[in-house]
């Protein structure tokens, strides 16, 4: 079960058998090179590119990776690898390449399934080029998502206002449009299952866009099961004998179960670069000043280089330190730095104890030992040199990080918002932080008191309301998501009691001497050493219940859909006693990396059992944030 | 789960073709098509860059064929005592490697070829990267390639030094004059090895034997044929002493043999990396002289500005020393 929960694995694999003439790709040290050029839109760059590096294309022989819809040149004898969305404007695109004769053999792989008449369409220019021949293969990939952890995808990338929180939420939305809105997701949701070999049992709440998803998900995935002839979960896939005594559960829910923990500020690694960097399908990018001298008067201002650095899985050390907390993250590059110098170190005493060699000859005793030890030490070298370059990558994110959280003061917001959603009593009333000038930007503040404001069990008074806004109006805030809360929360009355995030606290642990004393890169003065404790946020709790089958007035009326059965759609009560080995959760309207660290706590706990995390988009909070304000207006 | 749906994309390109026909609209394709599909291809110019690029990767497949065919043979240890078919003497042994070697170096220098030529014709940038990522992937072969026949050519010399060692450090002293002699009858390793070993087998025995004559042949100096049982004892003292050298010196001469190839690997690392710093070191030395000449431009523009503020200096002293004498004049004048 393993091998099926590692939905990046299977992507890299389809990807690889795709790029290697959708024959399965097998390694030959001694295989005659084959050479192809690879041809994507913008979706299929953005789906290879959190997989493949480009050495990792080089290596199966891929000479050039162009964009559909650049300037090409006619490359002669070569066969050309396609990987499109069949969109309008993609297939015009292909058969103007058909008719100017580009390459020499054309593989088209579609994205996700493409239609009948789109394929007559291409059909037609082959014909009308005389190229039909040339059209070596033609392949529905199924592999519409992208895949950005080993246990976590996103829906897509370019089109995401299309399914954006804002989208699904707008007041003003038709039922057309929603329905393509559906459409797109469903679309994504049914390609992963493909991809991932498994029909699971759907679970989603009533009366939400999840539901929607839901019962078009299952009317796609009985179709195709019903559909004997072509069904794509029979037989062949892989790992289907795996699945077949448990199937995953699909736990489908809205984003307005819990609009509080995409606001929130948060702690971890991987979260703190998404909410405070630029990070981008595991890409971030840093703004590297350089240097606070001051310029003679008269000089031009220095310009800042623009760093981006991957963060891909074979980096070890954000392969560990991706959920720890941040002054853990900071010690662990510490100790990283030390023992590549200790490293460092004992190669060049090596050199120094080979420059004696020549003088003396009591040397050569010395030099058994010795030579093994070059030896190791010299074939080590490239691995030293990766791992300093992860430790400078690192050291300067970590740097951009602590910049930002001194700045913003990131650290006093965090414990203030667990304080507030965990309900113990508060230090320092809202109103003080809000009206500090120097702690935190405008949108910060905003933030803090939508926490507050979502998790309070009645709306603070008129007057205290009041004297919030005149507060946060100083501050510099745009006062437009407040609007929108206050509906979304009188709704959420409405329709039931509003989740409750758990009763944990904090322990803060003062200021860091110790660090201070080591005299470390991360000055941590005046950051405070926070320990989070684990705490379920809503979703993971309703993970939890469905997939334990605990009873709990949250899930119970929870919709069940089953594809595999004959029967009609739904009944209330689930037919599968046991609980889940598999579980994959699904946010309609958009997630993060909050929620996705929390499950993977969550699961560590557990042994055997696997989760998998999706979103229709990711988006920090200044990204929601704005969404709020344009829902508000 | 990737569908393919070429097949539904003939089919359709079949019922386009009965569409377009029942439509009576002008058919691109059809039989006629085909025929030039073909005529549209053979004009193609033959000599390009992509089918010699195929030609020259045949031919190292070739190489590649030919050295896993004869590999078993090559490295069979024991190919003296076996039977004709599995036989390889040294000397095809050496013809393999020489005929190795020329090929590859022939293969490279194709390869070279290709490169420059590439360059030289077209002005396309996408298809220069093309070509030159084609021409890196055929050197990787290339390198691939070489490193099977490195790896049993390493093999193949290991051995003979082994087979050296052994020859060399078996006899005691006493056999020393036979090792000469037996030297002299010609030294094909494998006869020298085979001529060895019986005779190591022998050589308990007949050194009982062999010493009386050999004793003898020393003894001839005293011209006297019996031996005190001293003397006979001082010379098995003498052996024992000379065996435990011996064994010493073998044991020293093996380690130093074990440290020598760990070296040799060692110079081969080296020297690759040596290489690599090669290419770096001369594009630092075009920057450097880059920068020196920068330098010395900027250094000239710097006199240039000094000599012009200065001379502008000048000038304003001038204006200001005028003036006032003018003044002095005008008062002067005036007064």
């Amino acid at each position: 079960a393993a091998a099926a929960a590692s939905i990046r694995e299977r992507q890299t694999v389809a990807l690889k058998r795709m790029l290697n003439f959708n024959v399965p790709h097998v390694k030959n040290s001694t295989g005659e090179p084959v050479w192809k050029v690879l041809i994507y839109d913008r979706f299929g760059q953005d789906i290879i590119s959190p997989l493949l590096s480009v050495k990792e294309l080089r290596d199966m022989g891929i000479t050039l990776h162009l964009l559909l819809h650049s300037d090409r040149d006619p490359i002669p004898d070569v066969p050309a690898v396609y990987f499109v969305m069949p969109t309008e404007e993609n297939i015009d695109r292909m058969c103007q390449d058909l008719r100017n004769q580009l390459y020499e053999s054309y593989y088209l792989n579609f994205i996700s399934a493409i239609s009948r008449s789109k394929l007559e369409d291409i059909a037609n220019a082959a014909l009308a080029a005389s190229a039909v021949t040339q059209v070596a293969k033609v392949f529905d990939q199924y592999l519409n998502f992208i895949t950005l952890e080993d246990d976590m995808f996103v829906l897509c990338n370019q089109n995401k206002e299309l399914v954006s929180y804002r989208a699904i939420n707008r007041p003003d939305i038709t039922d057309t449009e929603m329905e393509t809105v559906m459409d797109t997701i469903v679309d994504s949701l049914f390609c992963f299952f493909v991809t991932l070999g498994a029909v699971p049992i759907i679970r989603c709440s009533r009366g939400t866009a999840a539901e929607m998803v839901a019962v078009k998900l299952d009317k796609k995935l009985r179709e195709n099961l019903r559909d004997a002839r072509n069904s794509l979960f029979t037989g062949d896939t892989l790992g289907a004998g795996q699945f077949s005594f448990q199937r995953p559960l699909l736990v489908l829910v809205d984003r307005n179960i819990d609009l509080a923990t995409p606001l929130h500020h948060t702690w971890t690694y991987q979260a703190l670069v998404h909410d405070v960097l630029d990070f981008h399908l595991n890409r971030v990018n840093l703004e590297e000043s350089s240097g606070v001298e001051n310029s003679p008067a008269g000089a031009r201002p220095k310009r800042k280089n623009k760093k981006s650095y991957d963060l891909t899985p074979v980096d070890k050390f954000w392969q560990k330190h991706k959920g720890s907390p941040f002054p853990e993250v900071a010690e662990s590059v510490q100790q990283e730095l030390e023992s590549y110098r200790a490293q460092e170190d004992e190669v060049k005493r090596l050199k120094s104890i080979m420059g004696l060699e020549g003088e003396d000859e009591g040397a050569i005793s010395m030099l058994s030992d010795n030579t093994a030890k070059l030896t190791s030490a010299v074939s080590s070298l490239p691995e030293l040199l990766e791992k300093k370059r992860l430790i400078d990558l690192h050291t300067n994110v970590a740097t951009a990080v602590l910049e930002h959280i001194k700045a913003r003061k990131l650290d006093v917001y965090f414990e203030y918002e667990e304080k507030i959603m965990s309900k113990t009593t508060l230090d320092k009333s809202l109103l003080d932080i809000i009206s500090d000038p120097d702690a935190g930007t405008p949108e910060d503040k905003m933030r803090l008191f939508l926490i507050y404001y979502i998790s309070a069990q009645q709306a603070p008074s008129e007057a205290d309301l009041e004297q919030y806004k005149k507060a946060l109006t100083d501050a510099g805030c745009n006062l437009n998501p407040l609007q929108y809360i206050k509906q979304w929360k009188a709704f959420a009355k409405m329709a039931s009691a509003p989740a409750s995030y758990g009763n944990t606290t904090t322990k803060p642990m003062g200021l860091l001497s110790r660090v201070m004393n080591t005299g470390s890169q991360f000055v941590m003065e005046g950051v405070k050493n926070l320990v989070l404790k684990q705490q379920n946020l809503p979703v993971t709790r309703i993970l939890d219940n469905l997939m334990e089958m605990k009873s709990n007035p949250e899930t119970d009326d929870y919709r069940y859909f089953d594809p595999k059965m004959l029967r009609g759609n739904d009944s209330s009560v689930p037919r599968n006693k046991n609980p889940f080995q598999e579980a994959i959760v699904f946010v309609v309207g958009g997630g993060n990396y909050i929620e996705y660290q929390n499950l993977v706590d969550y699961i560590k706990g557990k042994q055997g059992k696997h989760i998998l995390y999706g979103c229709s988009e990711l988006f920090n909070a200044t990204q929601f944030i704005k969404q709020l304000s344009q829902l508000g207006q | 789960m990737a569908v393919d749906i070429t097949l539904l994309f003939r089919a359709s390109v079949k019922t386009v073709k009965t569409r377009n026909k029942a439509l009576g609209v002008a058919v691109g394709g059809g039989v006629d098509g085909s025929r030039d599909e073909l005529f549209r291809r053979s004009p193609r110019p033959k000599g390009d860059f992509s089918s010699r690029a195929r030609e020259v990767i045949s031919h190292i497949g070739k190489l590649r064929d030919f050295l896993l065919e004869h590999r078993k043979d090559y490295i069979n240890a024991y190919s003296h005592v076996m039977s004709e078919y599995g036989r390889m003497t040294d000397t095809e042994r050496d013809q393999i490697d020489q005929d190795a070697q020329t090929f590859m170096r022939t293969c490279s220098e194709a390869i070279q070829q290709l490169r420059t030529q590439a360059h030289k014709e077209i002005y396309s940038q996408q298809v220069k990267e093309h070509r030159s990522a084609v021409l890196d992937f055929v050197e990787d072969y290339l390198k691939r390639v070489c490193k099977l026949y490195s790896e049993q050519r390493a093999i193949r010399v290991k051995r003979v030094v082994d087979k050296k060692r052994l020859s060399k450090l078996e006899p005691e002293p006493n056999t020393k004059a036979r090792e000469s002699t037996s030297s002299e009858k010609g030294s094909q390793h494998p006869s020298q090895e085979s001529e060895e070993k019986p005779a190591t087998e022998e050589y308990p025995e007949k050194v009982p034997a062999e010493s009386q004559p050999e004793l003898g042949t020393w003894g001839e100096g005293k011209g006297d044929d019996e031996l005190s049982p001293e003397e006979i004892q001082m010379f098995e003292q003498e052996n024992q002493r000379l065996i435990g050298e011996m064994n010493s010196l073998f044991d020293e001469v093996r380690q130093i043999e074990g440290r020598v190839v760990e070296i040799s690997r060692l110079q081969e690392i080296f020297t690759e990396k040596v290489l690599q710093q090669e290419a770096e070191i001369d594009s630092i030395h075009q920057l450097v002289v880059g920068a020196t000449e920068n330098i010395k431009e900027g250094n000239e523009d710097i006199r240039e500005a000094i000599k012009n503020n200065a001379g502008f200096r000048v000038w304003v002293l001038f204006f200001l020393v005028m003036c006032s004498f003018s003044l002095l004049f005008l008062d002067w004048y005036d007064s």
